[in-house]
């Protein structure tokens, strides 16, 4: 079923709050989702295998706190968040790791010219478009060992860009059980007085 | 009317935002010359837009389609919509409702057979169907119950309706939804914000609600004809006065706060309008007669208004009265000479309330479109282009941001259970936007990011633990809960209207504020509250139709006529 990427960043933005990123991060996953997905590459597939990773997990456990490692496993939308405040992409060669949904680094560091590898896949971007060489396959990884960002221009074919997203029943069902936490449940007094009614509305 | 370049006073400057962001002024806004359905109508007029309703395939029971098209300079567009005979236990205005008596797509072009089909599947479903790309928009709308009927039996039996009963109600439906950007699956609004007709915001759902006005209309007139032989169709004076009703909910209240460089640019350029407008040194006579006519027209409007709400009839005795104030000073008043908008301006803040003030901004642009229309494309706004947070800001320039435009937020006790007495939350139910009791309901772990003021002392509280010369960086490193509002402040800090200076989840909020100033936006009249958290609002009453805008003028038509 085809979706608009509207909807699909408002997924991921609720799915990633559902598994308890703080709103200002869960803004950077939507961002971030919407952004692959508009590179053609497979955002709310990996982000979905991300959070199932990360559910739970406290800000200190998947945090770049001390170098560029966590003490569980680094969230990708925290350090790609880190990644972009300190300016750390720009400045030469980096290696994080473990690192789950590791694709998501990718819109944090888009904007300089940098090659990110792991497991056999390179990325990287020229002009508006992601640069894919290596194993293709390696994008959707769930969780990656070791990461490298290095300075310098990707080698591989340029993925077409996209207008609109593709996702599979598993992928929407996932991130949407996620989002569902976000959700207050119904009481009857909400029912009444939360949206306002009372007077006649039918006249 | 005037040279700006030789004739203005560049010491004038807009209103502090101070002044102008604060709820209860939002919520007297009135629409303006800048209003988006306003812009439309420009543009269709000044680009000989062509209407022509193609399909019109419904049956006496008032259960069938139709197709009616705009043809704009590059593009069609085309409102496919669908009638229904919905029994009357079914209607109602909330967004839980599951059936309606008529629904719409606005789309991209001119559908085929099998196109139509499709839309017939999945747009009387709205929310429970799926659309695709090439729908732009996608709405719903009830019968008005008061006067469909009468209007209808009115035409069946040859005569007209009574025209003081029309102006009760005011329209024959209203819709209850009108969704575009990308949801249900229809197109994203990046998708055709490069076409020109679509550039300056809800510029789609305006266009929908004018076709759907113009359906409705035709419906109306379908039915009477197939109750009786002996139909007549509407005077078409009194058909114009018809405009369509819109019934709004919490669902839209959010909006202005989660998109804060769109509020920002539409505030903005209504004040800079304002500005230019306040610096013309001399006016023609025509511009001040001009002026004193919309006035005397705006105070016959007030009396068409219709609410039963008390806090509107506060508002609208208050209204009254500072146009019969306006009316007054106008008597003696020289509109021509040494700078006579400013001087009248500034009588205006000193003598009347803020439904007057506001009222007499909108009045004060209507005869300048020469030196305000040109900005109705700074309007709109690129969100994601203020999206990424400059994290190598000191912890002293942020703390600074803070104080300046979260001074007011920075002065709450927060502690105090009123000032944090509401929650904005989304329902498992019908995932709409919510208002709940903090301290009574269990919703306050459900909250969602719309409480600015809040959040900013609680992240000038984090800073004042940290040294002035760290970077935000490192804040954000250790307080991702803070990285929401870091946001916000760097924004509204380059924008200066971007952020509402008052608390959003305060005992006192009123979210008719919030809808108000929104709805003002959009071109709604008569605004009318059922409540503190919806209202019901007319489009386009007075407005010439698709087919009249050829020989009608596209904006004198938002305050009624004076009686001759």
């Amino acid at each position: 079923m085809s979706w608009s990427l509207n909807e699909v960043e408002a997924l991921a933005r609720k799915a990633a709050r559902g598994a308890g990123l703080s709103w200002g991060l869960a803004e950077e996953a939507g961002r971030a989702t919407r952004w692959l997905i508009a590179h053609g590459l497979p955002g709310a597939e990996v982000l979905s295998a991300a959070l199932t990773r990360l559910d739970g997990l406290p800000h200190d456990a998947v945090a770049p706190l001390d170098g560029w490692q966590a003490r569980d496993v680094l969230c990708p939308i925290t350090t790609g968040a880190a990644l972009a405040d300190l300016g750390a992409a720009g400045g030469g060669d980096l290696r994080l790791g473990p690192v789950a949904g590791p694709l998501l680094l990718l819109p944090f560091i888009a904007p300089h010219v940098v090659t990110l590898s792991w497991d056999g896949v390179r990325l990287g971007m020229r002009d508006e478009a992601v640069i894919l060489g290596g194993a293709p396959d390696g994008v959707r990884a769930a969780i990656a060992q070791s990461v490298r960002i290095e300075t310098g221009p990707a080698e591989g074919r340029a993925l077409p860009l996209q207008d609109r997203a593709e996702l599979d029943a598993e992928t929407v069902s996932r991130l949407d059980a996620f989002a569902q936490r976000t959700y207050a449940p119904a009481t009857e007094a909400s029912r009444i007085a939360g949206a306002g009614a009372g007077l006649a509305d039918n006249d | 009317m005037t040279d700006p370049a030789a004739q203005t006073a560049p010491d004038i400057v807009p209103r502090p935002p101070a002044q102008v962001m604060r709820l209860a002024r939002l919520g007297a806004f009135h629409q303006h010359r800048l209003s988006f359905l306003r812009i439309l109508l420009r543009r269709a007029k000044a680009e000989s837009w062509r209407y022509d309703r193609r399909v019109f395939d419904v049956d006496a029971r008032g259960v069938g389609h139709a197709v009616l098209s705009m043809h704009t300079p590059k593009h069609v567009y085309s409102l496919v919509a669908f009638a229904h005979d919905l029994p009357p236990e079914m209607r109602s205005d909330r967004v839980i409702a599951t059936a309606w008596d008529a629904t719409f797509a606005l789309f991209d072009g001119l559908p085929t057979e099998a196109e139509i089909a499709d839309l017939r599947a999945n747009i009387p479903l709205q929310e429970a169907g799926r659309v695709g790309p090439k729908v732009l928009s996608v709405s719903r709308a009830n019968r008005s119950v008061r006067l469909w009927d009468y209007v209808v039996g009115c035409l069946a039996a040859g005569h007209q309706p009574d025209a003081e009963r029309i102006e009760e109600v005011g329209y024959l439906m209203r819709t209850t939804a009108v969704y575009g950007s990308g949801k249900l699956g229809a197109a994203d609004r990046e998708a055709t914000a490069d076409r020109p007709e679509f550039q300056p915001p809800f510029q789609i759902e305006m266009l929908a609600v004018w076709l759907i006005r113009t359906f409705v209309m035709d419906l109306v007139e379908h039915m009477a004809r197939a109750t009786s032989p002996q139909a007549v169709p509407l005077d078409p004076a009194l058909r114009r006065r018809f405009g369509i009703g819109n019934s709004t909910g919490l669902g839209m209240a959010p909006y202005l706060i989660n998109h804060p460089v769109l509020l920002n640019n539409w505030i903005g350029v209504r004040e800079e309008a304002l500005a230019r407008v306040r610096r013309v040194q001399t006016a023609t006579p025509e511009a001040a007669a001009t002026f004193r006519s919309l006035v005397a027209r705006a105070r016959l409007n007030v009396d068409l208004w219709r609410s039963a709400h008390p806090l509107q009839l506060e508002k609208l005795a208050e209204l009254r009265a500072d146009l019969d104030r306006l009316l007054a000073h106008l008597d003696t008043a020289d509109l021509v000479h040494d700078d006579p908008w400013d001087r009248l301006w500034r009588w205006a803040e000193e003598a009347l309330g803020l439904e007057g003030q506001e009222a007499v901004v909108s009045l004060l642009l209507e005869p300048y479109g020469d030196l305000v229309d040109g900005m109705d494309c700074c309007m709109a706004a690129d969100e994601a282009a203020a999206f990424r947070i400059d994290a190598t800001m000191s912890v002293g320039r942020l703390a600074a941001i803070l104080r300046d435009t979260y001074g007011w937020a920075l002065a709450i006790d927060w502690d105090a259970p009123p000032a944090q007495a509401r929650a904005w939350y989304t329902s498992a139910e019908k995932l709409e936007p919510r208002l709940g009791e903090r301290w009574a309901e269990p919703v306050g772990d459900y909250e969602q990011p719309l409480s600015p003021g809040r959040d900013a002392a609680r992240l000038a509280a984090t800073l004042a633990d940290w040294s002035e010369a760290a970077k935000v960086a490192e804040v954000l490193l250790r307080h991702p809960e803070h990285r929401h509002i870091i946001r916000r402040a760097q924004i509204a800090a380059r924008h200066p209207y971007a952020e509402i200076r008052d608390n959003t989840i305060g005992a006192e909020v009123l979210p008719i504020d919030l809808l108000r100033a929104k709805l003002a936006f959009f071109g709604a009249q008569h605004f009318d509250p059922r409540s503190d958290r919806w209202v019901r609002i007319s489009l386009y009453p007075g407005a010439p139709f698709p087919d009249e805008l050829a020989s009608a003028d596209p904006d004198d038509w938002t305050y009624p006529t004076l009686p001759a």
